[in-house]
């Protein structure tokens, strides 16, 4: 008697688990990102998706990971790596597991927050750009960073409401094009350009919908947004193009898988999803159905030729290696951005 | 103490009530009072005693001129609100003669649709090719769009106002309902005419339910969020949206804590200012 019931206890438990593998992995992501194209070789050895779990934005994603949530791997952007590290939440990846690792975009592998101290904490996955978009049957004349202070653009631009991009944007537009070089002048300098901007800005945007509504529908003439907004443009043939040329200034933003600490699933499954994520199969996909750019540098020529150079991605590197990569100020400066931005924002 | 069977009984069915009220409201206030003494350090809370977080917040004319243009927000919403409110609900007390009921439930029906998908609407309303310019341009009042009507502070006030009438409607309503309608003979009969009337009978035996449709939506409007962050732009933000950023983006829960305390403490002194002053006009007006 007491036999069954413990047997029927343990039955309940593995139900209540959620599956009978007790190794099966949980990935913590942006919603979108459990489209099984992007890890088709996991699904063929396993026979099902790992289980998802998802965030609305990278601080969101790392609150409810400090206070106890317990995932496998987690899809954080460039950002939120430092207090990832700082939180002893990440543990290192072990490169020689990784069949693409030395596939990847070399300017991506060696990104300070994907490799520091000599070890990898982050596979970078997808990257994309970050630039002015502009309506090119609205906007006459030389268009440059300038452009969005100037007086004639009156409630005709949106900035992201993100301090990351923001002041990427700003940094470019006073002549910084690496994040060492942000000093507490250049800082000011930054934060006076946004101020000259922000009397000229109709909304910050924070939702890539909204924006891109606002962009068809001709009440935002000129934007600092992703590549996605260039992509939906393209897709609905909006005359809208985005500025990559480096002499007026371009930033890329950059995401990847981490491997917590506190994850349940086995070990085998996490670098079997890794592996899946990393290959140029993903990443052929990644560039043909999404439009974004994947880490792998052989997915670009494996994929749709016509959609790479469509999309601006035919020649990665040297395009990467001219634009200001992620948000990478010391510490310090960083915390006086965010403070900075908020009380732009807010008209001081 | 002597435990009586009914001091036994009176503890018992009270215990669920005080379990509610210490797990759900007292402990997570404390928390917040205790988390706005203490400071932020990167990713650590250091907890040490410090009046820091409440400096900062009194001196920097950044939050002060948030908390304020909240109260404004708030206020404009309220009397907006109560304006529009008190002739639909005397029209229901005094003019509709069968089914009241009916005149109520169409009231309440804004409400059968979330809060958020009005506001939306509102942004449909409201945008640059939305319904009120394009009317207007159809019409040959303007020649371009006008950009004044969404992300401002207008716009919170218009959206909040819509969202919030059947909480004015329903108090007041209440109240006028109540009126013993043999004073409205006496006045009559005493020679006052309908405005005088109004004003001295029907209007001050109305305070009770303008004051509480007051209470009712001035406090939770000082608070919102989804509105301010949707249609309000940088120059409509509100305190609540500068704490969420505290608690998300910026990292620092214990400014954010500092920030909404400082709002329940403004809010709770501007709600006593306009109570006080319904009060007075009560009393001015008998």
């Amino acid at each position: 008697m007491k036999v069954t019931s413990i047997a029927l206890g343990a039955t309940f438990a593995s139900l209540l688990s959620g599956t009978a593998m007790a190794e099966q992995i949980t990935v913590f992501d942006w919603s979108g990102y459990d489209d099984p194209g992007f890890f088709g070789a996991y699904v063929e050895k396993y026979g099902e998706a790992p289980n998802f779990s998802f965030f609305a934005d990278d601080h969101e994603g790392f609150n409810k990971l400090r206070s106890g949530f317990k995932a496998d791997l987690a899809h954080p952007c460039t950002s939120v790596i430092g207090k990832m590290r700082a939180t002893d939440m990440l543990s290192p990846i072990d490169v020689s597991r990784l069949e693409a690792w030395g596939d990847l975009l070399p300017t991506l592998a060696n990104l300070p927050f994907v490799s520091a101290d000599g070890q990898v904490w982050m596979l970078p996955f997808d990257w994309g750009n970050t630039g002015l978009v502009y309506r090119t049957d609205l906007v006459t004349g030389d268009i440059n960073l300038q452009t969005l202070a100037d007086p004639a653009m009156a409630g005709k631009i949106s900035l992201p409401d993100a301090v990351e991009d923001a002041y990427a944007l700003a940094a470019l537009a006073v002549g910084v094009s690496d994040w060492s070089q942000m000093t507490d002048e250049k800082f000011q300098e930054a934060s006076d350009f946004l101020r000259a901007v922000h009397t000229n800005v109709r909304f910050y945007w924070s939702d890539q919908g909204q924006l891109d509504a606002a962009i068809k529908s001709g009440e935002i003439h000129a934007a600092w947004a992703w590549n996605a907004t260039e992509l939906a443009m393209i897709f609905d043939e909006i005359p809208a193009k985005m500025i990559r040329d480096p002499e007026v200034g371009v930033a890329s933003w950059a995401c990847g898988y981490v491997h917590l600490n506190n994850g349940e699933g086995g070990d085998e499954e996490v670098y079997d999803f890794l592996n899946a994520l990393s290959s140029a199969e993903s990443g052929k996909y990644l560039i043909e159905s999404w439009g974004y750019a994947h880490a792998n540098a052989k997915s670009y020529e494996i994929a749709d030729q016509d959609a790479v150079a469509a999309y601006g991605y035919s020649d990665p590197e040297g395009f990467m290696a001219s634009s200001l990569f992620g948000f990478n100020p010391s510490q310090e400066i960083a915390a006086k951005m965010l403070k900075e931005f908020e009380r732009i924002k807010a008209g001081f | 103490m002597i435990v009586t069977k009914e001091t036994k009984t009176g503890l018992l069915l009270s215990a669920p009530a005080t379990l509610y009220v210490l797990l759900l409201i007292a402990a997570p206030v404390a928390l917040t009072i205790a988390y706005s003494f203490w400071t932020q350090d990167f990713v650590e809370v250091r907890r040490e005693f410090t009046w820091a977080n409440y400096a900062e917040v009194f001196s920097d004319p950044l939050y002060r001129t948030l908390i304020f243009r909240s109260v404004r927000i708030a206020a404009m919403v309220t009397f907006l609100t109560v304006l529009l409110a008190y002739p639909i609900a005397y029209y229901i007390a005094f003019n509709v003669k069968k089914s009241k009921a009916l005149w109520l439930f169409l009231v309440t029906i804004p409400f059968w649709t979330s809060y958020l998908l009005r506001v939306f609407s509102w942004k449909i309303v409201l945008a640059q090719n939305g319904v009120v310019n394009s009317a207007l341009l159809s019409l040959g009042i303007i020649d371009a769009p006008l950009d004044t009507l969404l992300y401002n502070s207008e716009a919170v006030v218009v959206t909040l106002a819509h969202a919030w009438a059947p909480f004015a409607i329903l108090p007041i309503f209440v109240s006028l309902e109540k009126i013993d309608r043999s004073l409205l003979e006496a006045s009559k009969d005493l020679g006052e005419g309908p405005v005088r009337s109004f004003l001295r009978v029907t209007l001050p035996l109305s305070i009770p339910g303008i004051v509480g449709a007051c209470l009712i939506i001035f406090i939770p409007t000082v608070g919102d969020y989804v509105t301010p962050a949707l249609v309000g732009g940088s120059d409509g933000a509100m305190v609540a949206n500068m704490i969420q950023v505290q608690f998300g983006k910026a990292n620092n829960w214990p400014l954010g804590s500092a920030l909404a305390l400082s709002a329940v403490v403004c809010v709770t002194i501007a709600a006593c200012i306009v109570v006080g002053a319904l009060k007075l006009l009560e009393r001015s007006l008998k």
